[in-house]
């Protein structure tokens, strides 16, 4: 019987000695600020107030992209109630465009004001300049746009003859098996006037091209506000995704496959 | 090919029988009714006569035949076929989750996603003393199952042998497949203190079929080697060290759409024995052990014209376990054993997919899984009258079912929201009575309620290819686990040169679990060319039933004729047939011996297994075959030394045939002339 005892607790911590071995993935929700910000450019408004713009990463890209603002006056102390504006702008030479964003407010968990910019082209076809007004004072950047290495922003025109334009919000890590999945989508009025599209419906489905297969149990994202659509979408595996979005409004479709591509 | 050496080792088991006479035999059939053992190398036999009813082969010599060869000569025992390599062995048409396979009561868990491993793989008949076949749970049981299972010995250092030094060398060669193999063995021992060592080394090329028709990716190579040692601390108390090592390398699986670039094992143990003969505890076995697998499995051989789309699928499997049993005796009449034991297994399985055009992709196919096990058994066997012997027995085991990583519970998002952790408390009974009606007849019968856990497959597989039905298949967490009400009865006559043995059992199974096709519209396959997605799910009841009939006769002097018979049937609560049920079969031998030489012909038949279900389970029929063998054989003794001399011809009318459980039912080996050559010093 001794020997038993002996046995047991020799094997208990054998198995104690083995037990965790866990290794962390990092989830985050699509859109949350990157955990540092990373400087894109300083510029001075006319009224010599010091505006710096930030970004997730280092190089912007197409699609969604946050982009941070903090103001200085002109001692140098930081400004936080102040009425700041976009204005991004393409000029393409013959032609000149907009594209969809919001206006950043202010975010006290990162000391920044916080809004964003979706990206419809990259500076290969033209110049991007972001302007930003700090109380209607203009300072005025000039950024280097690259192409997303997917495409995560696409404009489509419905079968109402309106062009929309969906993104995917970032930035956002990637798992196999459920994601937060979040688009915006919105419409374009006019050059310069991108309004989001608050009344639509979604069927999303994902898809691996590469193998022709899709994944089971996602859900379709659904409106939550100002243009965002929430759904969860399940990977089963790495590698190319396709992301296909059915446009629907009022239960008549617009857009069969409005798609998005994803690779991690 | 059929066996080669092994029609021999038939041959010297039966002459040794035979010289031992014939009771032996026919008694140990009779009481082994839920189990029967297979000696592979003499062993020393401790214990009483009563407690011991298995001794049913002794034999030395066929250390050289692949261990399938040795499965499939043993009665109600079928092997699923996927190459010529590790088939895997089941009893009577269970599936392999309900039978439990051990190394010398350790569980080891195979790696492979796609069943290339089965645990038997990893031994070879060299490192053996015995397997010892359970049909239930029993008395001899390690752990919980519905069906019993295999339990291979380790062939122990001895202490006190007659010669310090002693061991064999041998070798091999087929003619079918140009397989070579070579061995040794060698054993140093002293009164307090045994060293054994074996090696094994076989390496084959790809075989031909019954139509001349080369079958690719059937070869394999292998590097087996063990060591064990003992030590004596005093009269009765023992420690035992063994440590296993099978290294296999580049090995072919024709019916699968993978191969393997490697596939080893480390299996190591300690133990202590504790034996006083005459004593109330007169054995006490303790062992812990960890073994350790790693697969390595890829189509990197295929050609491009038969692959859509490069894959690697590694996996590895971790166990660490202990077990202690103890063996008492109260008077004469009454055996007791209490068993406990435990182990922790982790599996972890992955595949990363190379399209030709795109990024590469990666899952886990089992996301690191982690099952601990601890289980409580007593069992007691009385003789009630000198005729009339009862064992009855209880088991209870707790399962913890869980996932260790992060991305493996992530893996698991996207088909289950619930707890991954599962529990299972299990809990098997039986009883089995045997009557002793005369000298001639005896009779057994006996019931019991058994109990399995689903195993990390069944619980957990993610898009697991099975090329059997052709679906991926998913776990299923909710799953409950399966139990059955085993029943059996046998008989057993024996007459002075003749013994007949008859076994009729049934298995009435509770949630059953097996795979049932998930709608098409949601699930998509992940293998290309896939027909679905199956997920495992708990049928209401299903039921195997069967017989199995040996038959066993001196005809005189010279010649002894043998026969086994095994026959299952089984189908679901909606009479559809289950699958990987083995159809009617005969092996027949009748061995002629004369003045060291031996001369045998061996008939195996099997009926065509056309009770089969396409629709739900996905099987074809299979039609019969007839196959024949022939072998020869001399020992000779020079002097201290013994040689033996083997030559068979395995499928002499070079029939192409394939068995019912093969997997693609790929054509087994056409005729094949086998020699091998042992030296014993
Ligand atoms: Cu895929
Ligand atoms: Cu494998």
């Amino acid at each position: 019987m001794k020997k038993i005892i002996v046995g047991v607790l020799m094997s208990a911590l054998v198995f104690t000695s083995c037990n965790k071995d866990d290794d962390e993935t990092v989830v985050t929700t699509p859109g949350t600020p990157a955990p540092t910000q990373v400087e894109i450019a300083t510029a001075t408004t006319s009224n010599n107030e010091t505006v710096t713009l930030y970004a997730d990463e280092s190089q912007l890209s197409t699609g969604y992209e946050n982009m941070y603002v903090t103001v200085k006056d002109a001692s140098g102390n930081a400004i936080e109630d102040a009425t700041v504006e976009f204005a991004p702008l393409m000029d393409m030479g013959t032609m000149q465009h907009a594209c969809p964003f919001v206006n950043p407010t202010f975010d006290n968990t990162i000391n920044k004001y916080k809004g964003y910019v979706v990206y419809t082209m990259s500076s290969m076809g033209g110049t991007w300049t972001l302007g930003v007004s700090v109380n209607g004072n203009l300072a005025t950047f000039t950024l280097n746009i690259a192409d997303s290495p997917t495409k995560v922003v696409g404009n489509y025109t419905g079968t109402d003859g309106v062009t929309y334009i969906v993104s995917l919000l970032r930035p956002v890590t990637w798992n196999v098996g459920m994601n937060d999945v979040e688009f915006l989508l919105h419409t374009k009025a006019s050059m310069m006037s991108f309004p989001a599209v608050t009344d639509f419906t979604m069927v999303m489905t994902p898809w691996m091209t590469s193998m022709n297969h899709g994944s089971p149990n996602n859900i379709d994202p659904v409106h939550v506000g100002n243009g965002h659509y929430n759904g969860e979408v399940n990977f089963t595996m790495t590698g190319d995704w396709r992301l296909h979005l059915q446009l629907n409004q009022n239960g008549t479709e617009i857009h069969s496959d409005a798609f998005l591509d994803i690779l991690f | 090919m059929r066996d080669d050496t092994f029609y021999f080792d038939m041959r010297r088991i039966i002459i040794t029988t035979l010289l031992l006479g014939y009771a032996t035999i026919a008694s140990a059939q009779t009481d082994s009714t839920e189990h029967s053992n297979v000696l592979i190398q003499e062993v020393t036999v401790h214990g009483d006569k009563l407690n011991e009813d298995n001794l049913e082969f002794k034999q030395k010599d066929n250390v050289q035949v692949l261990i399938d060869k040795m499965l499939y000569n043993i009665n109600g025992v079928s092997l699923i076929k996927r190459g010529n390599y590790a088939q895997e062995p089941i009893i009577r048409g269970l599936n392999p989750s309900q039978i439990n396979t051990t190394v010398d009561g350790m569980q080891i868990f195979g790696a492979c996603t796609d069943h290339m491993d089965p645990i038997s793989s990893y031994v070879e008949p060299n490192n053996l003393s015995s397997i010892r076949l359970q049909l239930g749970p029993n008395s001899e049981q390690v752990g919980a199952s519905i069906g019993g299972g295999f339990d291979f010995k380790l062939n122990k250092a001895k202490l006190g042998a007659d010669k310090f030094v002693s061991g064999t060398i041998g070798t091999g060669y087929e003619a079918n497949a140009s397989a070579f193999r070579v061995l040794g063995s060698i054993q140093l021992s002293k009164k307090r203190w045994a060293v054994r060592a074996n090696s094994i080394y076989r390496k084959s090329q790809n075989y031909t079929d019954g139509n001349g028709r080369e079958i690719h990716f059937s070869q394999y190579e292998k590097l087996n080697f063990g060591v064990s040692s003992v030590f004596a601390l005093n009269e009765n108390n023992f420690i035992y060290l063994d440590y296993l090592q099978d290294d296999g390398r580049d090995i072919g699986y024709p019916a699968l759409t993978m191969d393997v670039s490697f596939a080893n094992a480390k299996i190591g143990s300690i133990s202590h024995v504790y034996k006083k003969t005459g004593k109330t505890l007169y054995l006490l076995e303790s062992k812990i052990y960890a073994n350790y697998i790693d697969h390595a499995m890829d189509d990197s051989k295929r050609p491009d014209s038969l692959i859509a789309m490069r894959m690697d699928m590694p996996g590895t499997s971790s166990t660490f376990g202990f077990y202690s049993n103890a063996s008492l005796r109260f008077g004469k009449k009454h055996f007791v054993k209490f068993k406990l034991n435990g182990y922790s297994n982790d599996l972890h399985a992955e595949m990363t997919m190379y399209p030709l055009i795109g990024a590469e992709m990666f899952m886990l196919t089992l996301p690191d899984t982690r099952r601990t096990v601890g289980g409580i058994d007593l069992s007691d066997k009385i003789l009630i009258t000198e005729k009339l012997k009862l064992s009855t027995g209880i088991r209870f085991d707790y399962v913890l079912s869980s996932i260790t990583t992060e991305m493996g519970r992530q893996t698991l998002s996207g088909i289950y929201s619930g707890d991954l952790d599962k529990n299972h408390y299990l809990l098997n009974v039986f009883t089995q009575l045997n009557y002793k009606l005369n000298k001639k007849l005896s009779v057994s019968g006996g019931v019991a309620k058994a109990m399995r856990a689903p195993n990390a497959q069944e619980l957990y597989a993610f898009y697991l290819f099975n090329r059997f039905d052709n679906y991926d298949y998913l776990g299923n967490p909710d799953i409950k686990q399966e139990e059955s009400w085993n029943f059996n009865i046998s008989a057993n006559y024996r007459l002075k040169k003749l013994v007949l043995t008859t076994k009729v059992f049934a298995y009435y199974f509770k949630n059953y679990i097996t795979g049932a096709k998930l709608p098409s519209s949601e699930y998509s396959a992940m293998t290309i060319g896939a027909s679905g997605v199956k997920q495992y799910v708990n049928l209401d009841n299903a039921i195997i039933a069967g017989a199995e009939v040996g038959f066993k006769w001196k005809i005189n002097k010279n010649f002894f004729f043998s026969s086994m018979n095994a026959f299952s049937y089984g189908e679901d609560y909606k009479h559809r047939a289950l699958f990987m049920i083995p159809p009617l079969k005969s092996i027949n031998t009748i061995v002629y011996s004369m003045k060291g030489y031996n001369f045998s012909l061996k008939y195996t038949t099997a009926m065509a297994q056309n009770n089969i279900d396409y629709d739900f389970y996905g099987e074809n029929s299979t039609r019969e075959f007839n196959l024949f063998d022939l072998s020869a054989g001399k020992t000779f003794k020079v002097k201290r030394f013994k040689y033996d001399v083997n030559i068979a011809l395995d499928n002499i009318f070079n029939v192409p045939y394939y068995e019912h459980l093969d997997v693609m039912k790929i054509n087994r080996q056409g005729r094949n002339l086998l020699v091998s050559l042992k030296f014993t010093f």
